[in-house]
């Protein structure tokens, strides 16, 4: 693809350019470029955006002299490099902890550093150096398989946006404290933690994520949050999760944000909210809820169901709504409180921005029914409304649809698509 | 995205056409609409430039009209509704195997415009012509000129890459190097006479069969003194007679060095070609070197036994021959 007239003119494009095309490349090949000519020696040496990966050298298969390898590189690396670095990634599979990993945090630390992921090994969790809270101009922080102790005298962030914890061994004051301590952060998503007992104040924080086995979380100050994602694994004891929290856990996660445009509740999300329910206060609107995603609610615990109906009926102007049910026909009991959709339940609501429902695994058990047939009962403008059975439900199947045709329809729009087999 | 349709409506308020003026003067006339999504000409637009032939927006130097084509080709297929992504993707694809030539000259123009989305793309495609080559595909692929000086190149890469490339490059070039050295101390030496101001140590060892690559010894001595003297006892070869026994044993000393120089685990994966060259090289300075090789012969013995025995490690390294008196 060489042109006819064998100019180079690749080397007279701004730095700038030059450093988007050498941040596309993988770090080894920039660094090679240093060969090319004469004026291409340094090109390299100046980029602000680095990534090191277990592909920057060849792999033997002895562990260790792969490890000194990637270290010797990486080292090299930043002694060469010139400027600011504002972005640096490490993930390796290699490295365990180890003080090569300290000195380039400190290196960082003095290089202005603003965006950092660390991912270094896989047996050993790697202990984050006081370096690391030296980085005060850090806008983006992730970190997996971490163990995490700031020093006393660390207040914090000023500057952190983004922070993504996973697998990270803290204490929970600790993490409290550093959430308080980074004012402007916006992102916040914590994984894969045991049993943690959390109070979150950000005034800024617009987006959460959290996964894992927690104990008890409190939004107690976030008043812009606008997409919350939550995937709440409990321990088999479940019990004990009854007797540990006070006060409803519903108005404690979701009693402070009016802004929520998104929320999505996986796995035991419901049942973690439906415990305290009949303390619970005069429930908030979420004016700007627009979707919600909730899977795995059991629709033989009415507890559960009061939780979803209760988050329905708060939110005007609902578009979209997936629910995923993790009843199962064949080991339900007989239900109870099948009178409360006629008796209790409250009428006279429209769902005036209603357009899909997308309910998945549907065993066919009479809650699910009778919640699907308030749905099409007061859904107006209601387009779509998918079903999906369940896999085991193979008998069941025809029932459930001519139950379905029976149901009243507030919309004259409505479809009800049945999804047969995915398989 | 908000903006599009913000353009949208100041184009049914105000004409379907804007007037473009390139550097070298020409103007033209394009549809306001696909000119819009560049993000340069739509600031211009909003500060009401280009409605009429008499005040064109002028674009930074470095567009061309063949530039600007392409580039409202790019607005025209990407901005415009109703193609999937997967048409959008193909379409990048096709778009970005130009030649080199214009490839760089489209990713200045779309940067001096701003253009996000079309520097990436076309940042991406060089960055793809770069990815996996060697530095010879690279400078014939750009045109670049080979022009690091010979110290640049032989200066062994102090970065970071532990590439077997690389390291063959320092190590053929660290050869080379000596080669150049030797051969300059071989251009002295034929000037002067034969002085000789070697070390006993290594007028032995050149008797001792070292043969031919005298200084590549000394170094390869040098070096073993940090490490093992491990590679004496193969550095023992027959002792010299001709040529091409002197040949033969270049090459086996060769391979011996090549030992010395690996400090780690690479395998050397040496282009046979080049080996070949350099091994002929070497050849050459070595049968030069042993052209004289019977009249030095008489001189360092008889030099030899006047100084007496040498010191302990000459005699262990060959204790075939004896110097002692």
């Amino acid at each position: 693809m060489a042109n006819s007239s064998g100019q180079d003119i690749v080397s007279d494009l701004p730095q700038s350019i030059i450093e988007i095309i050498l941040t596309k490349l993988p770090i080894r090949d920039a660094v090679r470029t240093s060969i090319l000519s004469s004026r291409w020696r340094y090109k390299w040496a100046t980029l602000t955006q680095l990534v090191f990966d277990d592909n920057c050298v060849s792999q033997f298969n002895d562990r260790t002299a792969t490890e000194n390898k990637l270290v010797k590189f990486i080292t090299r690396f930043l002694f060469l490099h010139e400027g600011p670095i504002h972005k640096f990634t490490l993930s390796t599979y290699y490295l365990q902890s180890s003080p090569d990993i300290d000195q380039w945090l400190l290196f960082l630390s003095r290089k202005g550093i603003k965006e950092l992921v660390l991912e270094v090994g896989e047996d050993e969790w790697f202990r984050a150096p006081s370096c690391l809270f030296a980085c005060l101009k850090l806008t983006s922080l992730e970190l997996l398989r971490c163990e995490l102790d700031p020093p006393p005298e660390f207040r914090g962030f000023s500057c952190l946006k983004y922070l993504n914890l996973q697998q990270v061994l803290v204490a929970p004051e600790v993490i409290e404290n550093l959430i308080s301590g980074c004012p402007l952060l916006e992102s916040l998503t914590l994984s894969y933690f045991d049993s943690l007992a959390l109070t979150v104040r950000a005034p800024n924080l617009k987006y959460l994520k959290l996964e894992g086995e927690f104990k008890d979380i409190c939004l107690e100050y976030t008043p812009l949050l606008v997409v919350i994602s939550v995937a709440m694994y409990m321990t088999d004891d479940k019990t004990e999760h009854f007797e540990q929290s006070s006060g409803c856990n519903f108005d404690k996660f979701l009693g402070g944000v009016p802004c929520l445009e998104k929320l999505t509740g996986q796995i035991y999300f419901t049942k973690y909210m439906s415990i305290g329910y009949e303390l619970g206060k005069v429930p908030l609107t979420y004016d700007h809820l627009k979707l919600i995603q909730l899977y795995q609610v059991s629709f033989e615990d009415m507890k559960e169901i009061l939780v979803v109906l209760r988050l329905i009926l708060s939110s005007p102007n609902l578009q979209e709504l997936q629910i995923s049910s993790s009843s199962n026909a064949i080991a339900a009991s007989e239900a109870s409180d099948l009178n409360f959709w006629e008796t209790d339940c409250p009428t006279g609501f429209t769902l005036k921005k209603l357009k899909t429902v997308k309910m998945s695994d549907l065993s066919g058990v009479p809650h699910e029914m009778e919640f699907l047939k308030f749905l099409l009962k007061n859904s107006p403008v209601l387009e779509v409304m998918s079903i999906l059975p369940g896999i085991y439900v193979s008998c069941g199947k025809l029932n459930v649809v001519i139950e379905l045709l029976r149901f009243r329809r507030a919309s004259a729009k409505a479809e009800i698509i049945f999804i047969r087999d995915q398989m | 995205m908000s903006e599009p349709d913000l353009q949208i409506t100041k184009v049914e308020k105000t004409g379907p056409y804007v007037w473009i003026q390139t550097a070298d003067g020409s103007i033209h006339e394009v549809e306001k609409e696909v000119a819009s999504f560049c993000p340069l000409i739509c600031h211009e637009i909003e500060s009401g430039v280009g409605y009429s032939k008499d005040y064109p927006i002028a674009l930074p130097p470095r567009v061309n009209p063949a530039m600007l084509s392409l580039i409202l080709d790019y607005c025209q297929f990407h901005y415009v509704a109703g193609h999937s992504n997967k048409e959008r993707r193909s379409f990048d694809e096709k778009f970005s195997h130009m030649d080199t030539k214009r490839l760089c000259e489209l990713t200045s123009a779309a940067d001096s415009l701003q253009f996000k989305s079309l520097v990436d793309l076309t940042s991406r495609a060089l960055a793809r012509m770069i990815e996996g080559k060697t530095p010879d595909e690279i400078r014939e692929t750009f045109h670049l000129p080979d022009d690091l000086t010979e110290e640049e190149k032989l200066e062994p890469l102090k970065n970071t890459t532990d590439d077997p490339r690389i390291r063959l490059l320092n190590r053929l070039y660290a050869r080379k190097r000596k080669e150049l050295i030797d051969r300059q101390k071989l251009k002295n030496e034929a000037e002067v006479e034969h002085e000789d101001d070697r070390s006993v140590d290594d007028l032995l060892s050149f008797i001792n069969g070292k043969d031919g690559d005298s200084k590549e010894v000394r170094s390869s001595k040098n070096k073993k003194k940090s490490r093992k003297k491990k590679n004496q006892p193969k550095n023992h070869p027959p002792s010299c007679s001709s040529p091409n026994g002197n040949a033969s044993s270049n090459t086996g000393n060769r391979l011996s060095l090549e030992e010395e120089f690996d400090d780690c685990d690479i395998d050397d994966e040496i282009d046979p070609a080049l080996k070949e060259k350099l091994d002929r090289e070497v050849e050459d300075f070595a049968r030069r070197l042993n052209s004289d090789w019977p009249e030095r012969m008489q001189e360092i013995l008889s030099s030899g036994q006047e100084r007496g025995p040498g010191p302990v490690s000459s005699t262990a390294i060959d204790p075939s021959i004896n110097v002692q008196e």
